[in-house]
């Protein structure tokens, strides 16, 4: 879903830059999202890995994981012309990089949210063990 | 309530049965964590076998096909295979905490997201482990969250 969103809001601001007057029939611009959906999806491969990942080894596949998100979308959306040519492309890369740290920062704040919980609940479990103890 | 208390031989193993009408009532889970407080699993070090209190542990974990067995400041060898050691926690306060890691939440002292996407769990003696998303449910159903 957040990636859904992502790619939604980047190809919203694409057109709007780039092309504001483009018409798009529904079911094909919803279509064009969902295929770029599946393949960031799946582009998450990359992490799989029998063993836990190290930091170093995270970054590594992060790096990949943007990469092999650039050779695809880059000529599937030139395809379905999101992008012409010249500073387009490069407008275009900067997007799936932004929708990429985008997803991170997401993922993120989530995740300390997650954490802001569990350490309030260790916290009180604390206190309740000492003032048991008391 | 009645309390029966049977003494056996040293050759029998200890065991506790408690029959209750919730098993999720207080009185219970103390009685499981005392219980649990008593499990121990056995260390190697240097040469010499020691037996651990599942309730000193602060984590197990598999490296290269070895098992080690983490306290406060000593770090022991184990047999056991993670499997094992997630069985032989059941009903404890440890949990499995990524691929090759289960940790005693006991010893959290905090955690913090970390930018991989998964969370770092500080320990009350300083060491920092990852904690996986995919079993920080767990560890939220434990402390109840």
């Amino acid at each position: 879903m957040t990636i859904y969103g992502i790619i939604m809001l980047c190809t919203f601001f694409m057109c709007l830059l780039f092309n504001p007057a483009s018409e798009l029939p529904v079911v094909t611009f919803f279509g064009r999202i969902m295929v770029f959906t599946l393949i960031a999806l799946l582009s998450l491969a990359v992490y799989y890995s029998k063993e836990e990942l190290t930091v170093k080894a995270w970054w590594v596949r992060t790096v990949l994981h943007l990469l092999l998100l650039e050779a695809v979308l880059l000529p599937l959306a030139h395809y379905w012309g999101f992008w012409q040519s010249g500073t387009d492309i490069l407008i275009y890369a900067g997007f799936i990089l932004l929708a990429e740290a985008l997803w991170h920062l997401v993922d993120y704040s989530i995740n300390a949210k997650t954490a802001a919980q569990i350490n309030e609940r260790i916290r009180k479990n604390r206190l309740e063990k000492k003032t048991g103890k008391e | 309530m009645k309390v029966t208390v049977e003494q056996i031989g040293r050759q029998c193993e200890e065991e506790l049965i408690v029959r209750c009408h919730d098993p999720g009532a207080d009185w219970v889970e103390s009685v499981r964590e005392a219980a649990s407080g008593q499990q121990t699993v056995c260390g190697w070090r240097e040469g010499v076998l020691y037996r651990l209190k599942l309730s000193e542990a602060f984590y197990f974990e598999v490296v290269d096909d070895r098992s080690f067995v983490y306290t406060q400041a000593e770090v022991f060898e184990a047999k056991e295979k993670l499997y094992e050691f997630e069985r032989l926690c059941t009903g404890s306060t440890l949990f499995r905490c990524s691929k090759s890691m289960v940790l005693n939440a006991e010893k959290i002292d905090y955690v913090r997201p970390s930018l991989s996407g998964r969370f770092e769990a500080v320990l009350s003696n300083g060491e920092k482990v990852i904690v996986s998303r995919k079993y920080v449910a767990d560890l939220k159903r434990m402390l109840g969250v």
